[in-house]
């Protein structure tokens, strides 16, 4: 990923960089190879943010509290914002339905699918 | 057909009322392209003409009325002794009712292209020949419309949509983002995203309704996690989720409609729309942790302010505004113009809201942004205030009991800082009017304006 986009990216949210960001970023580049190149690092790191997010948030957990809350809020806009302006139809949707899936299971205080398997799969939507 | 009444009153005895540009607004606010204005006088004594509107010219129309029917000159019907059925306020007018007989009390005008169809020089005037009085006109438009009569949306559709998006959901979040959504709110949201979307070419107004409804559901997600945040109790009169339900729950219930509404925007595949509210919801993101990382130099400045209001607040009205046009198929110029007049529109409102703070007739608690140091530009400028700015921020940096809540509101109201902040958000809604006179908007031009003014206008 080029050194611009990262910086305008993770604005705001360079701290988490380190948090795990990276590794969960790192990780999700598997899933995007079928992506054009161009595509593939910002669907990379749209995944990653949105799993960052809610781990913030604490959905499915203990509620964090209210400045992590909204740090985990920042990290799932942007993620949307970033599939809004790259992602394929299929991929942000299948991206709701993940995280309205987790959301369900932490509403009724159900276990829910590790987020990073739902977020892979999510990648993987055809149209 | 439109049938509506015109009225207005008079402070001369003989008066040249312009009704021109009133009449033009009517014909904007029915849509009318091409037809006929029919304008009647309901009275005796008004007639209606087309003239120039020059005050020496009517100076010698008066000249000419008493020439011809001069006042106390013997008429009939001023001989109250000969009549029957005479009010007890009966006037001696007889000279009126003959000037009269010299005009006309109806008119009818020509519309083409929505507009009147006037010359450069004519204007249309109700002659007062009697007054000063209050008066009435009957108005009627008929001909072809560029839309139906009514620009009222149907707001019913997005309550309708609202309704069966959250019957399909499962309980757990369903319930209580119904009771949220049941207890109100001004739907100011959607409101703007089906009156925009009616402009461009493609206007369907089942499509913005379930816009308008993915909005409203997006808005409400934001409002369950600021509860939290914020630790409110009650919003609308109802417990929050958070205090309802405990902090992971209205988490939970916070994410959902947030990915649903989200979904609901993707699917009605139209890229720019969902980028807009995508932008949106970021910056109102972004703006919150900027607004609670000033409560810690609360209550902040109006530089400070503005930037959260911006993006906290404002973003959404624009969004709103913007995505309705877009999915409308409006052109850019249009979409960017009503960007801007939400944007302006949003800010206006947020500083009527801090008003309502100060209100004792509003309805709502008294001095509760203050007990929960949300950001409010009355406090700002009260804080700012030579002469009662520094106990403002004395009280402000201590704990804000019952006391001294009800002491700073004194000092908030008696400092001035509640009419500057009312000519702040007049300006902003002026500007925001402003922006929709260089674009076509074909007749909603008045309901947007009208929409800004009562956005503002409120119990403050």
């Amino acid at each position: 990923m080029s050194v611009q986009l990262l910086d305008r990216e993770l604005d705001r949210l360079e701290g988490l960089w380190s948090d795990g960001l990276a590794d969960a970023y790192r990780d999700y580049l598997d899933a995007v190879q079928h992506f054009e190149p161009d595509l593939q690092a910002k669907l990379a790191l749209a995944a990653a943010l949105i799993e960052l997010g809610i781990r913030l948030q604490g959905l499915g957990g203990r509620a964090a509290p209210p400045t992590t809350l909204l740090m985990g809020d920042l990290c799932l806009a942007r993620g949307s914002r970033i599939l809004a302006d790259n992602a394929p139809l299929a991929v942000q949707v299948a991206f709701a339905r993940a995280v309205e899936s987790m959301s369900t299971a932490a509403a009724s205080e159900q276990p829910a699918p590790p987020a990073r398997n739902l977020l892979r799969l999510s990648l993987g939507a055809e149209g | 057909m439109s049938a509506t009444r015109l009225e207005f009153a008079t402070s001369e005895a003989t008066e040249f009322i312009d009704l021109t540009d009133r009449i033009r607004e009517r014909v904007m606010q029915a849509g009318l392209r091409t037809g006929r204005v029919h304008l009647q006088s309901l009275h005796t004594t008004v007639g209606l003409c087309v003239n120039e509107n020059e005050p020496l010219l009517h100076r010698d129309f008066e000249a000419m009325l008493e020439r011809i029917a001069p006042i106390g000159a013997g008429y009939e019907h001023d001989d109250f002794t000969r009549r029957f059925d005479i009010a007890v306020d009966e006037p001696v007018n007889g000279h009126a009712h003959c000037r009269q007989l010299l005009l006309s009390a109806f008119l009818t005008l020509l519309v083409e292209e929505g507009q009147l169809v006037l010359g450069r020089w004519q204007s249309v005037f109700a002659v007062e020949l009697d007054g000063p009085r209050h008066r009435e006109l009957a108005l009627q438009v008929e001909g072809e419309f560029a839309r139906p009569l009514s620009r009222e949306v149907p707001e019913s559709l997005v309550e309708v949509e609202l309704t069966r998006q959250l019957m399909v959901d499962p309980e757990p979040v369903a319930v209580p983002m119904r009771r949220l959504v049941e207890a109100g709110g001004k739907r100011l949201r959607p409101k703007l995203v089906q009156l925009t979307a009616g402009i461009g070419p493609r206007n369907d107004p089942l499509r913005a309704a379930e816009l308008a409804a993915a909005v409203e559901l997006l808005h409400n997600a934001t409002l369950i996690h600021d509860d939290y945040v914020d630790e409110s109790t009650h919003r609308r009169g109802r417990p929050t989720v958070a205090a309802a339900e405990g902090p992971e729950r209205a988490i939970a219930v916070g994410d959902y409609y947030f990915a649903k509404a989200t979904r609901l925007i993707a699917e009605m595949g139209n890229p720019a729309v969902t980028s807009a509210l995508a932008e949106a919801l970021e910056a109102i993101c972004a703006s919150q942790i900027d607004d609670v990382a000033l409560r810690g130099a609360y209550p902040g400045d109006r530089e400070s302010y503005l930037r959260v209001v911006r993006g906290k607040t404002a973003s959404l009205f624009a969004a709103a505004c913007a995505s309705g046009a877009l999915l409308s198929e409006a052109s850019p110029d249009v979409v960017g113009a009503l960007r801007r007049y939400g944007d302006l529109l949003g800010t206006a409102f947020q500083m009527a809201d801090d008003m309502v703070d100060f209100s004792p007739s509003s309805g709502k608690p008294v001095g509760l942004d203050i007990r929960q140091r949300v950001l409010s530009l009355p406090l700002i400028y009260a804080a700012e205030d030579r002469q009662v700015g520094p106990e403002v921020r004395r009280l402000l940096e201590g704990a804000l009991g019952d006391a001294e809540v009800g002491r700073v509101t004194e000092l908030v109201t008696a400092s001035g800082a509640l009419p500057r902040v009312r000519q702040e958000a007049d300006a902003l809604i002026d500007a925001a009017v402003r922006e929709l006179e260089a674009v076509q908007l074909d007749g909603l031009r008045p309901t947007l304006v009208g929409l800004a003014r009562s956005a503002v206008d409120r119990n403050s």
